[in-house]
């Protein structure tokens, strides 16, 4: 699996940038390369071009998915893992060995591809490189073409301010809100505020119920509009001291002929 | 076991089936398309169901058991099955008839937390409601055999 690293060119500020998330991954699927994008926040796995894999540290992986959020026992993670990693298929060994289900399998790496891909896109996520070759000891599930990640990543972006447009939510302690008399507060939404201690941030709050990085900022964000959970509010930007330039600062002698010839205008026209 | 592409097949293959999709509810992704979608384009239709469906899926008056179900449980021997029985989605699906066709809306009940449905749109003169009801439970159900 080892092989070179081809350095991402930086790409040039173009107006393509709205319509292409990453110029390079874009690039990497036209040319059908396989291999791991390493991005500062994420990494996604090609195979022939197609999203085959992708991780983030800022999202609970399957294995966190299935065992937190799930019934699945660790020690049948790991044992998947120790038999089945080396040949790079610890989840077909996952669903031969009846831990899960194939279909459970794909809806939930699907998500946790999703998910990841979500941050590892992020505005921001720095630079890029491309281990050609690299391929990931999951193993093959199900592939998405890169372009409906892309286009996957930017939907998720709208849909979050679309909800609620405060950013600060995504990284704040998620900090709950009384409900009004009578509000609603449903099953998720109360799992969800249970786990908030006020410390934690909606990321922490993904790992410790086991549910997908985005879908808890997005739930939080929806607690937040409901004014369920505070809303952190911006700092107030630091007002920059007012320079006023010399000749408005400066006491002048006023201009006395002026003003006469104000005063005579003035007079002439009444 | 089928996965998402086979169980989607399968109820396209329902009569008067025009299109299905395997729809995540709290996002509005669309796991999985096949067939036309009623405005063109899957992803808009996916993020349309989907809200119909979070409101089904969350709305109390729709649950079964107002209490709280437990957090996962410690995982066990039989942690996943207990898990799903306990933390299932309360409503089963959701019909809705225009007058042109029937769309239903099927939850399916995963091993671990997720917020999925399949959702299938029948010509309302060649579509079978009750058998596209009963399939759709059906596919759901095999769709997490293990």
């Amino acid at each position: 699996m080892t092989s070179a690293s081809i350095p991402a060119q930086v790409p040039p500020p173009a107006s393509s940038a709205s319509t292409s998330v990453s110029p390079l991954l874009t690039r990497l699927a036209e040319e059908r390369a396989t291999g791991a994008l390493l991005r500062d926040r994420g990494t996604l796995f090609l195979e022939d071009g197609r999203i085959v894999h992708a991780e983030s540290p800022a999202t609970p992986g399957l294995e966190v998915l299935l065992t937190v959020g799930g019934g699945l026992a660790p020690e049948r993670w790991r044992e998947a893992v120790d038999r089945a990693g080396a040949r790079r298929q610890v989840a077909r060994f996952l669903v031969d060995s009846g831990s899960l289900a194939g279909g459970e399998l794909e809806i939930c790496h699907l998500a946790a591809i999703f998910d990841a891909a979500f941050f590892a896109l992020s505005p921001g996520s720095g630079p890029s490189r491309f281990r050609r070759g690299a391929t990931h000891w999951i193993g093959s599930v199900r592939s998405v073409p890169a372009v409906a990640v892309e286009r996957e990543t930017r939907r998720r972006r709208e849909l979050l301010d679309a909800v609620w447009p405060y950013p600060r939510l995504d990284t704040s302690p998620v900090v709950p809100r009384e409900a009004a008399p009578g509000q609603t507060v449903t099953l998720r939404q109360r799992s969800l505020l249970r786990h908030a201690d006020g410390v934690r941030t909606p990321g922490q709050l993904a790992w410790a119920l086991g549910r997908p990085a985005f879908h808890t900022m997005l739930d939080v964000r929806r607690l937040a509009a409901a004014g369920l959970v505070d809303t952190p509010h911006e700092p107030p930007p630091t007002r920059a001291p007012v320079v006023l330039p010399d000749w408005v600062t400066r006491h002048q002698p006023p201009d006395v002929a002026l003003l006469r010839r104000l005063r005579d205008a003035l007079e002439a026209s009444l | 076991m089928p996965g998402i592409d086979e169980c989607l097949l399968e109820a396209m293959a329902l009569p008067g089936a025009r299109g299905a999709a395997l729809v995540d509810w709290s996002s509005g992704l669309a796991l999985g398309t096949v067939g036309e979608s009623p405005v063109g384009d899957h992803e808009t239709t996916a993020a349309e169901t989907a809200e119909l469906a979070r409101a089904a899926a969350e709305y109390e008056s729709f649950a079964t058991n107002p209490a709280d179900p437990a957090d996962p449980p410690a995982s066990g021997a039989a942690g996943a099955d207990a898990w799903r029985a306990a933390s299932g989605p309360p409503v089963e699906d959701l019909i809705v008839t225009t007058r042109t066709g029937y769309h239903v809306l099927r939850f399916v009940a995963t091993g671990f937390d997720s917020s999925v449905f399949l959702h299938l749109w029948l010509d309302r003169s060649e579509g079978n409601l009750a058998l596209a009801r009963l399939r759709l439970r059906d596919l759901a159900e095999r769709l997490v055999l293990r």
